[in-house]
């Protein structure tokens, strides 16, 4: 019996080793990857690796009982840590993005994930934060953004600008036609059988038929510049992220096309949509787009079926336009949002923006926009965004 | 009594200012036109500084672009708002787009109309109609106090 419980011991130890062993290979990983910080309840650094050291240039005598508020950049609003000490403190894991101060007054980004630790009687007593410099992944975000900007900045001054001339070669256009009509006044009317046939081909034909390609044209520069203008006025205007009714915004949108249902016979439906978060206007523009392109394809057959759903899928909200049109074949499915691109420009009005607008608009509100379809079945266009409660 | 008002036009592109004149013609407005190349042409004009000087009895309407080179139409709206005279002076501001951070900066700084290029003429003509009409009742001198 006694030798029985001396090996047991011997096992339970040998175990205790092997996991101690693994524990410190871990640790030992985890030290060549990370920024590892460990707080008291109050927040006082009670340890730091070498990399929290070398990425914040304190030394860690610098660093020890000390508030992490030592490496605050004061990039953040209040509210931001706020939330971060109300989420840890109720006993619960933060995650965010977070971009502190070096000790030489440089700025350095970090993700971080704060775990609290409870006691046996379910009292915090340390914080463990993990870190993960992405320092450059943010610049080059930022790098990112500036560029982006500055694409924008050009197409609005440039369609700005080139809409100035266009203006003249309208205007003038116009005045020919004015002039031309006079003309004809003064020699007489229509028929003019008074002068060569020369000058008649000229009069009847070949300057109204100038003219008339001259203006067709400018009014098409006009229809794409004004287009571009909308597209790039969309990174300019400021957004106002808000908790939306789906319901009501979609009851608005179906009823402002009801005109346009009716005439084509066809029948929506709307299911109960869970909320979500983003800018009323931009997300009223996407969804007004997906129904007026499931009523403009529709398919010539059949009598047409729109119906939108809503579900939340992971602290998402995915919505569903779905529609039984004439499809998208798969080979165009990613051309779709391409600017200007469109599916049947000689049968279908519109400048080839809307789906390039709405995938714009979800990517600056944190969402997505994409499509399954079957040719001739119809299209599911999925449109997800941040859900609130 | 009517005075006849005098159409100031601040247009750095000849061609739109032409449009702007045989349009209104056109449209059977035979008032004065007067053009200005630039934005400091026009205010040197309406706060008499240089050698072409707004006359005191007349009766203006201006008709000012918004994108001209130096000084533009925005900035020329600010300045002569400021102006005690001139704050009555009725702006009709022209531009290229509809830009609603333009349009309602303008507004802010008291434009009385907007226009967007290309222009419907008729319609032009009209807000100008109006805008004179506006002016020849404000012009009436002698109002009596009530007693």
């Amino acid at each position: 019996m006694r030798r029985v419980k001396e090996r047991m011991t011997t096992h339970l130890q040998e175990t205790d080793i092997d996991s101690v062993q693994e524990l410190k290979a871990l640790k030992a990983a985890i030290d060549e990857h990370s920024i590892v910080a460990i707080t008291d309840p109050q927040g006082r650094i009670t340890y730091v690796n070498d990399k929290f050291c070398s990425i914040s240039k304190y030394p860690r005598e610098e660093l020890l009982g000390q508030n992490h508020r030592i490496i605050n950049s004061g990039c953040h609003p209040k509210e931001f840590f706020k939330d971060m000490w109300a989420t840890i403190s109720k006993g619960q894991i933060w995650r965010n993005e977070i971009k502190n101060k070096a000790k030489d007054g440089s700025f350095y980004w970090v993700h971080t994930t704060i775990v609290p630790f409870k006691n046996s009687q379910g009292e915090i007593y340390q914080y463990v934060s993990i870190r993960t410099d992405i320092t450059e992944r943010k610049k080059a975000e930022e790098d990112l953004a500036e560029k982006n900007k500055e694409l924008e900045t050009i197409v609005y001054v440039a369609s700005h600008d080139l809409r100035s001339p266009l203006v003249n070669i309208q205007g003038f256009s116009n005045e020919l036609v004015q002039s031309c009509k006079e003309l004809r006044l003064k020699l007489g009317g229509d028929d003019f059988q008074s002068l060569s046939p020369e000058i008649r081909t000229l009069l009847n034909q070949d300057i109204p038929e100038a003219i008339k390609f001259i203006l067709s044209g400018v009014s098409k520069i006009d229809t794409l510049l004004s287009g571009l203008l909308r597209f790039s006025r969309l990174g300019r205007a400021a957004l106002r992220s808000e908790k939306l009714n789906m319901n009501e915004m979609l009851d608005t949108i179906v009823k402002s096309t009801e005109f346009q249902i009716k005439q084509n016979g066809v029948t929506v439906k709307v299911d109960n949509l869970p909320p979500c978060l983003g800018d009323n206007v931009q997300i009223n523009q996407v969804f007004s787009n997906l129904l007026s392109n499931a009523l403009k394809y529709l398919h010539p057959n059949r009598k047409g079926n729109i119906t939108v759903l809503g579900q939340v899928v992971e602290n998402r909200s995915v919505y569903e336009v779905i529609d039984n049109g004439i499809g998208v074949s798969p080979a165009h499915q990613a051309k779709i949002f391409e600017i200007f691109h469109r599916l049947n420009p000689a049968q279908t009005e519109g400048e080839g923006l809307g789906l390039t607008i709405a995938q714009r608009v979800l990517e600056r509100q944190n969402g997505k926009i994409w499509i399954e379809s079957i040719p001739g079945e119809g299209s599911r266009f999925f449109v997800c965004l941040p859900h609130i409660s | 009594m009517t005075k006849e008002v005098i159409i100031l036009i601040a247009e750095d592109d000849l061609g739109h200012a032409r449009l702007i004149e045989k349009n209104l013609q056109r449209a059977g407005l035979s008032n004065t036109i007067e053009l200005f190349e630039n934005g400091q042409e026009i205010l040197d004009f309406l706060l008499c500084r240089g050698n072409r000087q707004r006359s005191a009895e007349a009766t203006y309407l201006l008709l000012l672009d918004i994108r001209m080179p130096q000084v533009d139409g925005i900035e020329v709206l600010r300045q002569i708002r400021q102006f005690p005279e001139l704050r009555k002076l009725p702006v009709c501001m022209l531009t290229t787009t509809d830009d609603p951070r333009e349009v309602g900066c303008c507004h802010e700084l008291g434009c009385n109309n907007y226009i967007v290029k290309p222009v419907d003429y008729d319609k032009f003509a009209d807000a100008i109609r109006q805008l004179g009409l506006f002016i020849s009742l404000v012009e009436i001198p002698d109002l009596k106090p009530k007693s």
